[in-house]
């Protein structure tokens, strides 16, 4: 799978289906949720957000402790696949984040009064958006791709610390932002009516993000060996 | 043993010594960035007072960025360099070498700056050691960090390794004006001094092998 000709192979098979059932997941979780459950009894619906809001962050988070973990990989045994994997993922992670700032910012509005405040979950997350564009920007700047790679694999595993700070924020300083709904040891604070949805929209964003990622991945591939062989017979054969 | 690191020493403190610009441009940026803050907050001491540990913290914070630029480049430049990673010594522990001299040239001027720069921004006077404590601290570990930032942007523009490293230096300020604040407030700080000194003895190890990494990526 290191390899980038194996990897455009198989997911040339694979693509399409990956396609289909992330478009059909994310349709199904949005409108079981912002349609079908019930309302809030205190927010009414404006609550609905969260069924983009909550797996948003959840992406977010998710993605940057997998580049993390694709640096270490590149790092150590300098797959090239794991470094592209990086490239190609930071983008995605990034827009998740700032559609979790913005819908965040939207729901506080009518909830909190505000748009924006100080807390450490917020401040947090806007970290996480800075150094998603930091990374960005470094590899953006080296102009030898492979180096670039192995520039942000460093870069990927040093951030990696901020994923547990945003996490455990809210229960560490007594914010405005809730705590945690869902915790691996007790039942979830919401009612099953509503958490259900959510659960379904969480699948649903991590199938698009692999969906995505596939999308770049292979964008990036062809990209970087554009000079090689296979790549000269796949494009005159598609022509 | 103690071979390269006298070398390192005498190499490093001769050289910035000898170009008294290195070590009297971070204090000077520091204090210019001080002044700027009463001139654009206004002279009032009430307001200056509760603003002076954020700002003593910023100005630091800026200062020692902006010198950690020229840590590896003339090395780099003339060869230096790669003699690190020829040697027989682990090359952290030469990097860790560079790092705390750099600390010393840069670093430890700062501590007088701060000093007079809490007198002219009112800092309460019970805030006054905290204070030169936590930039002890917190100094050293921006150190850590702008080696790792300067490495990675080897031969690039100085804002890159600002936006690369300022995100992580954000846990630092948070404590570092946590000590200084509760200082003033009477409460006790060791805490916050023991989390900042808890970053610096992960940050050592940790930062200063993936600062050798992402040297290593000029000589592929």
């Amino acid at each position: 799978m290191g390899s980038p000709p194996l990897f455009f192979n198989w997911s040339s098979k694979i693509v399409t289906w990956l396609g289909i059932s992330a478009f059909s997941f994310l349709l199904l979780g949005l409108y079981w949720g912002l349609i079908l459950a019930p309302p809030d009894y205190k927010q009414g619906d404006v609550f609905r957000i969260l069924y983009i809001h909550v797996p948003s962050a959840i992406m977010g988070e998710s993605i940057f402790i997998f580049m993390a973990f694709c640096g270490f990989i590149n790092v150590i045994w300098r797959a090239k696949i794991s470094g592209m994997m990086i490239k190609s993922a930071a983008p995605i992670g990034m827009s998740f984040v700032l559609l979790t700032l913005l819908t965040g910012s939207i729901w506080g509005k009518p909830t909190w009064g505000t748009w924006w405040v100080w807390d450490a979950r917020l401040t947090s997350t806007l970290i996480l958006f800075f150094i998603y564009m930091a990374l960005i920007g470094l590899h953006s700047t080296i102009d030898d791709k492979t180096k670039a790679d192995r520039a942000v694999s460093i870069l990927a595993i040093v951030g990696v610390a901020i994923i547990p700070v945003i996490k455990k924020s809210v229960d560490w300083w007594q914010t405005l932002h809730q705590p945690s709904t869902f915790t691996l040891t007790s039942a979830p604070s919401m009612s099953a009516e509503m958490y259900q949805p959510l659960l379904l929209c969480v699948i649903a964003f991590y199938i698009v993000f692999a969906y995505l990622l596939t999308l770049n991945l292979r964008n990036e591939v062809i990209e970087r060996e554009k000079s090689k062989n296979w790549v000269k017979i796949l494009l005159e054969r598609s022509k | 043993m103690t071979n390269w690191i006298n070398l390192i020493l005498r190499k490093d403190l001769l050289i910035a010594f000898r170009r008294s610009s290195t070590y009297i441009t971070p204090l000077i940026f520091f204090l210019i960035v001080i002044t700027f803050f009463p001139l654009a907050l206004g002279p009032n001491q009430n307001l200056l007072s509760s603003l002076a540990p954020g700002i003593i913290w910023i100005a630091a914070l800026l200062a020692s960025l902006l010198s950690m630029e020229t840590i590896f480049s003339d090395d780099y430049r003339d060869g230096t360099l790669d003699s690190f990673f020829i040697s027989l010594e682990p090359t952290f522990l030469l990097v860790l070498m560079k790092v705390a001299i750099h600390w010393l040239i840069t670093g430890l001027p700062l501590l007088i700056a701060a000093s007079l720069a809490s007198l002219i921004l009112y800092l309460p006077f019970e805030s006054f050691l905290p204070l030169l404590l936590s930039l002890v601290l917190g100094t050293s570990f921006m150190s850590l960090l702008g080696s790792l930032g300067a490495s990675l942007s080897l031969g690039k523009s100085a804002i890159l390794s600002a936006i690369i490293v300022l995100p992580f230096s954000i846990p630092t300020l948070l404590m570092g004006t946590a000590v200084v604040t509760s200082a003033a407030l009477g409460q006790d700080y060791n805490g916050f001094l023991m989390i900042m000194g808890a970053m610096l003895a992960i940050g050592i190890p940790v930062i200063s092998l993936l600062t050798v990494e992402a040297l290593q990526l000029n000589y592929e």
